[in-house]
This record gives structure tokens, C-alpha cells and sequence, in this order.
């Protein structure tokens, strides 16, 4: 084992590899930034293209690929609103609003920071605790998984301040648009009127460009060029983040990283909902809660470093057993096959000297990402100079290409603008999209482990109770919507009086 | 539409020895557009990365392939169905049973086996029943006695409703005479998982995507469901010899339209037997841990007919009861 840890490193460096990672990042950055165009589908289609290439070169280049359109997912969602992959969407809340400040280099700077520090814990993580991580994925069964998505359900809470009844509403739309297609247990469409397109249910990312792309297009339209702060068009700000600014924003991106591990580890769940649960923890954890949504910079360094360290999670379990953490690992499984190494137990022994090339190049490719990014961001900033009644149409029409591609159907780019016209709609009534877009994501992770729970438990229901882990993630759950209601607010200042020691208020963005 | 440019850009940088005409072929199109009901990555994708590349080079035609997933393959099937000229230019890979499941459990999916032409099966998976290293079952016969005295307890996972293992449950069911309490995963990683994690108690799964794991010992299989012994699991019975008539698995092949020309059905079928014949290919098969089954022409389509008659059967019988539920 130990040698095949330095076997690894010897390889990485090799100056092919080298430029396979950078190459990689390229291509992941390029995709990441454009909707529609997944992390998945990239590495899908380059391949078959590293076929021809030894397997350490071949997935070098993937792995990269797939780290670098997490963080390139985020450019669009800060200067667009329009978030580039399903994971960039918690980072359009408050990166957006910055950039609109003419904090748009800075915000982008965040991100890429955020992302690294993100990507090399979840690096670290790998090289390191992986094998003992990784037999932690066969606790997750149905009923655990079920206690997360609840929990995960709570966020609807923190991202619904200002109307409590209108996020509600917003989260409840999004759970049941999330039930239409296929009933997982008895194969029953619901809600699908004879449509074959839906039989599969609501693709999320159609939904995600539609609900985010199309309303912004149409702002971007309607305002024209609005003189001075309007403008996204600040680029000379100073992109990466000083000294006391990186210090401080070491807590939240290490607690969100650690997030981003975790969530990437358990199956089924990936960055779009890591992000979400990270967001909801920087917010939970900062002084100025009220700034959530408004341009802080905690907002967008949470889901930046989480949907980062979720790489590095989700392989956990790939490389320990042999099960894909999320359908991009699944996809670099297929991958290894291809250069006739079978997935399972024996990726650490047997292939240990692929294998740990492979975690090698995960922490390379984040320092690749670092340096491409700073050259491409500045690049993509460029947008901003852009006249808004330009960059409106762009944004449909790559809206259209995007859900276009996705599954080369038709029906979802008229699935797209129905979502559009939705946040549209949204907008209007000042109804909040996030809960919507957290209903999309973890309703079918509900639906399913709930039914197949209650099939394991005959029926009943004290199967979630009785299991340990699922007990203390409702309690925790629980906990987590009692905090919102004015009861446990009441409580909470009878604790404080009683303890008698007031919390100081001052402090910095963090 | 992007995927497919990248997709033809891809294939046409690594075909480029089909483009070179060198045998005196004349399939009558240059280019064999190849339709998947399913995500690229997946299974059918893996098939068609394994087989196209050495088929392109026995016709000289190029190969492109377009992913259409959604509904379990009914997208794309659908479409080659009914929308699809039969000039020999566009095919689909069919995969068993979901072929033939899809239209048979929905009313709403309307092709049916009847609107296509079959040409070729090319693997198969065989299913294999799985259990947890730990599990007090150690025989087949430890399970079936289990589900005879509580009936509905034993909880078997399978890859999801529609699909092989779901089948074979049902197909198991009908043959023992017991009751199982089924549990329907997204795919068969997630299903021989909950089996290792002990979530269930047994998985009905296939051999290719779980033999890593019997091999190092994180999962016990106790029956293979195919016609004989399997030389990577010689200690493995077949469900055969313990008396249950059950033969499952999951078959991949191609299909064309309906009224798809005869010249070219036979060309394609006799370039995928050279194919299947090539030494290279076999290796390679045997790397991706693919079982090679040919099946072509009006045998494929027997077979997919026989399907069709046994899936109807047990749906007719049991549709009422899962619909319940």
C-alpha cells in the first residue's frame, strides 16, 4: 500500500499526466460554465477519445475534468444568474447579488479559492482515510438515506426567510412536481398524461436552467443598460481574496468542505444537494444573517467548497468497494473497465499503482484548476462589459442548447421554458425558487427510499425510529424545524437570560 | 444536438480506419446512426464502445451513436418503431427484458416487438443471487426455507421494477411457490449494496456488475440462473440443478426497423459474427467482464417473442397486486 502511494506520485508528475490534468481542467471549466453541459456528460463523451491512452493519463484527464466543472459551473451562476451545472445553484443566491455590487472578480475569486481549499481536503481525505471511509457507504441503506433527505427538507426553512408561508408553498410545489413519472415501486406513471418524455420524471437540470436562466434573460431584456450600479461591469476589482479575508474565510470553507466529504460518501446524494446543506450551515453559523441573499461572501464560498469536496467523497466509496458515489463516478468506473481493470475491493491492491495516480491527480488537478481559473475567469468577466440587451437573448439561446442536449430531446426544451415561465411567475410574487429547487432535488431521493423503507419494514413506520442513525438525523431534523418556529425562539431566550451573558454582535462577514 | 457533433466528432477521430473502404463492401449507407435508450456511460454504451469500433472496420460504414434516454428505453424504442426509415441507416441497441417489459406493464408505451426488426443479441448477463459475507443463509436452499416459513420477510432487492432481477423475483416466485417481500432499487449497484450493508437480505442481481465482490469474498452468491455452471464460479449451483426452472439475465443486442432490408440485416449479421469470432474482441469482452451470447437473426427474434409470451404471462397474474399497493 505504502508503495503504491509514491508509485502514484511518481506517476502524476510525469509531464504527460501533467498536461492531461491541465487539459482536463480546460475542458471542465469550459463545460462547467455553459448549462446544460454536465460534468457526466463530458466525461462520458471524452472516453472513448482516452482509450488511447495509458489508464493513468486517461483518467488524470477525466478526473480533472470533473473537479474543474464544479467550480466552472459557478461563473455563470455569478455573472448570469444561470447556474452552469445543478451543483452551481446555492451559489447563485449570493453570488449573483455581488456581482451586481461590482463584486464580480471578487465573488469569482471567492469561488475559486473556496473551491480549492474545498478540493484539497476532499484530496486529502482520499490519499488518506478512503478505505476506512469507505465501508462507512454500507450503512447507507434506504432508510438512513431517507432521514438525510429530511433533514435536507429543513433547509427549505433558513432559505425561506422574509415570507415562511410563500417558501413553504415554493418547497411543496417543488416535492410534488418531483413525484411526476414512474412510481419506483410499481412501475405506475403518475401525473405523466400519456407522455412518454415524462415517464422518467422531471429532468432537474431542465428545470434548474428554466427556473434561473429564463426570468434573468428576460430582466436582463426588460431593464436594458440601467446606468452605474446595475452594471456587472466592474472587473478591475481585485479578483483573490487578501490575507484576512482568506483567514477568515478558512472556518466556513473547511466546515463546508467536510460537508461536501460527507455528502459526496453517501449514495445517492452529490453537489447539488451538498451545496445546499453547506449554505444552510454558513448561514447558521454567521453573525449577519440577514445578509444571506444579499451579496455576502460566506453565501458563496459554502456551496463552492462543498460541491468541491464532493468529488473527492464520492470517489471514496468508488475506489474503496467499487460502487459509484454519483453518476460521474459511474461514468470513470466505466472508464477504468475500459483499460480492463475491474471495479471492486481490489482498486486499492491489486491496480493500487493506477488507483493512487488517480488520487494523486485529484489534488493536482485542484492546483491545475486554481491556475486555469484565474486565467479563464478573467477572460469570462469580459461578459459583463457585454450590453445586457445582448447578453439576454445569449442566455436563451444557450438555454435552449443546454436542455436540448441533455437527453437530445425536443420536449425538454419546451419543459425548460415552462419552468421559465414558472420563474417568471415566482419572481413576480416575490415567491422564493430555492425551496422549489430543494423540493426537486431531494423529493425523488424521498420518494424512493421511503417506499423502499417501508418495504424492508413490512409496512412500519418505527423502522426509521429504531435504527440509530435515522433516529438521530430526525431528532436532528426535528431540532432543525422546531429552531424556526417562535416556541423554540422562546426557549432559546429564556436559556440565554438565564445564563445571563449576552453574545457580543460585532463582527466580521464571516 | 451538441452531444451528437461531439459524438460524431469523437467518432470520426478514432474510426478512422473505417473510413478507408478496404473491403469490397456495399452496405447501402456510409453512415449506421446507432439510437440508445439510455444515458452515455451506461450499460448499452459499453456495448456499443466495445462492439462498434471492430464492426465499423468489417463494413466500412461509420457508426454515430445518439443517446435518447428516458421511460426505460421506451424513448428511443418508440422512435425506432414508428419513426424510423428502414434504409439500413439507423439501428438500436435492444436490451432484454425492458424491450419487451416496457410496453407489457404501461399501456401508454405502444411499440411493441411486431414494429421492429431484431438483428442481433450479443451478451448476456446472467442473474445471480447474492447475500452478505455475514448472511445466516449459506445455501440456496437456507433462503428458500427461510421465505417458506415466514412468507413476505425475506427482503430480496432487484434492480428495479421492469427490469431482469424484478422479473426473476417474480419468475422465482411463481416457480417455488413462495412469497419474497421485493425491494426495487435504482440499478444494480444500489441493490447488491443494501444486500452487502445487510439493509436486505438477499439481492437478485446480475454476475458482470457483482463478481468483483463474491471474488473477494464481501458477498456470498448462492445460485446462478443460467443454463449451466460458470467457469468464474465453478462452486456456484445453477438454479437448474436445484430444481427451479430459471434461466434470467440481462441481454444486450441490435434491433432496426420494422421492413429493415434484408441485404443489410444479413451483412450486419454476418459482420457481428465475425466480430463475436475475433480472438481480439473476445479478449477484450472478457476484460469488461461482458459475456458474449450471439443470437442472431430469426433466433434473436424467437427469443424475444418467448420473452414477450412469459413476461405477459406473469404480469397478467400479478398486475393487479402491485398496482394495489
Amino acid at each position: 500500500m505504502e508503495s503504491f502511494f509514491w508509485v502514484g506520485l511518481a506517476n502524476v508528475v510525469d509531464p504527460i499526466n501533467i498536461a492531461a490534468i491541465f487539459a482536463g481542467a480546460l475542458i471542465g471549466m469550459f463545460v462547467g460554465a455553459m448549462p446544460g453541459l454536465s460534468a457526466t456528460m463530458a466525461i462520458a463523451l471524452l472516453l472513448p477519445l482516452t482509450y488511447s491512452f495509458r489508464p493513468e493519463t486517461g483518467l488524470a484527464m477525466l478526473a480533472s475534468l470533473y473537479l474543474a466543472a464544479m467550480y466552472g459551473g459557478s461563473i455563470a451562476a455569478i455573472l448570469l444568474r444561470t447556474p452552469g451545472t445543478p451543483a452551481a445553484a446555492a451559489t447563485v443566491i449570493d453570488g449573483h447579488p455581488m456581482a451586481r455590487k461590482g463584486q464580480a472578480g471578487k465573488a469569482l475569486g471567492l469561488s475559486l479559492t473556496a473551491s480549492l481549499i474545498g478540493g484539497i481536503l476532499s484530496s486529502i481525505a482520499l490519499l488518506t482515510v478512503a478505505p476506512l471511509l469507505g465501508k462507512v457507504v454500507l450503512n447507507f441503506g434506504p432508510v438512513e438515506i431517507f432521514a438525510v433527505a429530511v433533514l435536507g427538507i429543513t433547509i427549505i426553512g433558513t432559505l425561506s426567510q422574509g415570507s415562511t408561508i410563500l417558501g413553504l408553498f415554493s418547497g411543496a410545489l417543488g416535492l410534488l412536481l418531483a413525484t411526476v413519472g414512474m412510481d419506483p415501486t410499481t412501475g405506475t406513471p403518475r401525473f405523466t398524461f400519456g407522455v412518454l418524455d415524462l415517464f422518467s420524471g422531471i429532468n432537474f437540470t431542465v428545470a434548474l436552467i428554466g427556473l434561473f436562466s429564463i426570468p434573468q434573460a428576460v430582466r436582463l431584456i426588460v431593464e436594458g443598460n440601467a446606468k452605474g450600479e446595475d452594471r456587472v461591469s466592474k472587473i478591475r476589482d481585485r479578483m483573490l481574496p487578501t490575507g484576512r479575508e482568506f483567514v477568515q474565510m478558512l472556518p466556513n470553507s473547511i466546515r463546508s468542505g467536510v460537508i461536501g466529504i460527507v455528502t459526496g460518501l453517501i449514495p445517492g446524494t452529490g453537489g447539488d444537494t451538498a451545496s445546499w446543506f453547506a449554505y444552510n450551515e454558513a448561514k447558521r453559523f454567521a453573525k449577519n444573517k440577514a445578509d444571506f441573499g444579499t451579496g455576502t461572501p460566506a453565501g458563496v464560498v459554502a456551496p463552492e467548497a462543498a460541491n468541491n469536496a464532493v468529488v473527492g467523497g464520492a470517489l471514496i466509496p468508488t475506489i474503496a468497494l467499487g460502487i459509484p458515489g454519483s453518476s460521474s463516478t459511474a461514468v470513470l468506473l466505466g472508464g477504468l473497465m475500459v483499460h480492463g481493470i475491474l471495479p471492486g475491493p481490489t482498486l486499492m491492491t491489486d491496480y493500487g499503482d493506477v488507483t493512487y495516480t488517480l488520487l494523486w491527480a485529484v489534488l493536482f488537478a485542484n492546483v491545475a484548476l486554481f491556475v486555469v481559473g484565474i486565467f479563464f475567469t478573467r477572460a469570462c468577466v469580459a461578459v459583463t462589459k457585454i450590453p445586457n440587451r445582448v447578453v439576454g437573448p445569449v442566455i436563451v439561446v444557450l438555454s435552449v442548447i443546454g436542455a436540448y442536449a441533455i437527453n437530445n430531446s425536443m420536449f425538454d426544451v419546451g419543459l425548460m421554458i415552462a419552468f421559465g415561465v414558472l420563474g417568471l411567475v415566482f419572481d413576480t410574487f416575490r415567491i422564493p425558487t430555492p425551496p422549489l429547487v430543494i423540493g426537486l432535488i431531494l423529493g425523488p431521493i424521498l420518494d424512493m427510499t421511503l417506499q423502499q423503507s417501508l418495504l424492508i419494514g413490512k409496512g412500519n413506520w418505527m423502522i426509521f425510529i429504531e435504527n440509530p442513525i435515522s433516529a438521530t438525523l430526525l431528532a436532528i431534523a426535528l431540532l432543525s424545524a422546531l429552531q424556526a418556529t417562535p416556541l423554540f425562539g422562546g426557549i432559546g431566550r429564556l436559556v440565554k437570560r438565564s445564563i445571563g451573558g449576552g453574545r457580543p454582535t460585532t463582527g466580521g462577514t464571516e | 444536438m451538441k452531444s451528437t457533433i461531439i459524438a460524431l466528432a469523437l467518432t470520426a477521430a478514432l474510426g478512422t480506419t473505417a473510413l478507408t473502404p478496404a473491403m469490397a463492401q456495399d452496405y447501402p449507407t456510409n453512415e449506421v446512426k446507432v439510437m440508445q435508450g439510455f444515458k452515455a456511460g451506461g450499460g448499452s454504451d459499453a456495448l456499443a464502445q466495445l462492439v462498434q469500433p471492430f464492426l465499423a472496420e468489417e463494413l466500412g460504414v461509420n457508426f454515430v451513436n445518439e443517446y435518447i434516454p428516458g421511460a426505460t428505453g421506451a424513448i428511443a424504442w418508440t422512435r425506432l418503431a414508428k419513426q424510423t426509415k428502414p434504409d439500413g441507416g439507423t439501428i438500436s441497441i435492444t436490451n432484454t427484458p425492458m424491450l419487451t417489459t416496457n410496453y407489457i406493464m404501461n399501456p401508454s408505451i405502444t411499440y411493441t416487438i411486431d414494429e421492429i426488426t431484431p438483428i442481433a443479441n450479443i451478451v448476456t448477463d446472467p442473474g445471480i443471487a447474492v447475500v452478505a459475507a455475514d448472511s445466516p443463509f449459506n445455501t440456496f436452499e437456507d433462503f428458500v426455507n427461510a421465505a417458506k416459513e415466514n412468507p413476505g420477510t425475506v427482503t430480496v432487492g432487484n434492480s428495479g421494477v421492469g427490469g431482469d432481477d424484478y422479473f426473476t423475483s417474480l419468475q422465482f416466485e411463481r416457480e417455488s411457490g413462495v412469497q419474497l417481500q421485493k425491494v426495487p432499487f435504482q440499478g444494480d449497484g444500489p441493490s447488491w449494496t443494501a444486500a452487502m450493508g445487510g439493509k436486505i437480505d438477499a439481492s437478485f442481481t446480475n454476475v458482470g456488475v457483482s463478481f468483483p465482490q463474491i471474488k473477494e469474498g464481501n458477498l456470498k452468491a448462492l445460485a446462478v440462473f443460467s443454463e449451466e455452471r460458470l467457469p468464474d464460479l465453478p462452486d456456484v449451483p445453477t438454479a437448474k440443478e436445484l430444481g427451479y426452472d430459471l434461466v434470467a439475465g440481462s441481454s444486450r443486442g441490435y434491433s432496426g426497423p420494422a421492413g429493415f432490408p434484408d441485404e443489410a440485416r444479413q451483412e450486419l449479421i454476418a459482420a457481428m459474427q465475425r466480430v463475436v469470432e475475433n480472438p481480439e474482441f473476445q479478449k477484450i469482452a472478457a476484460e469488461r467482464a461482458m459475456n458474449i451470447d450471439f443470437i442472431s437473426g430469426e433466433d434473436y427474434a424467437a427469443m424475444l417473442k418467448k420473452q414477450e409470451g412469459q413476461y405477459q404471462e406473469i404480469w397478467a397474474e400479478i398486475k393487479d397486486e402491485v398496482q394495489k399497493q
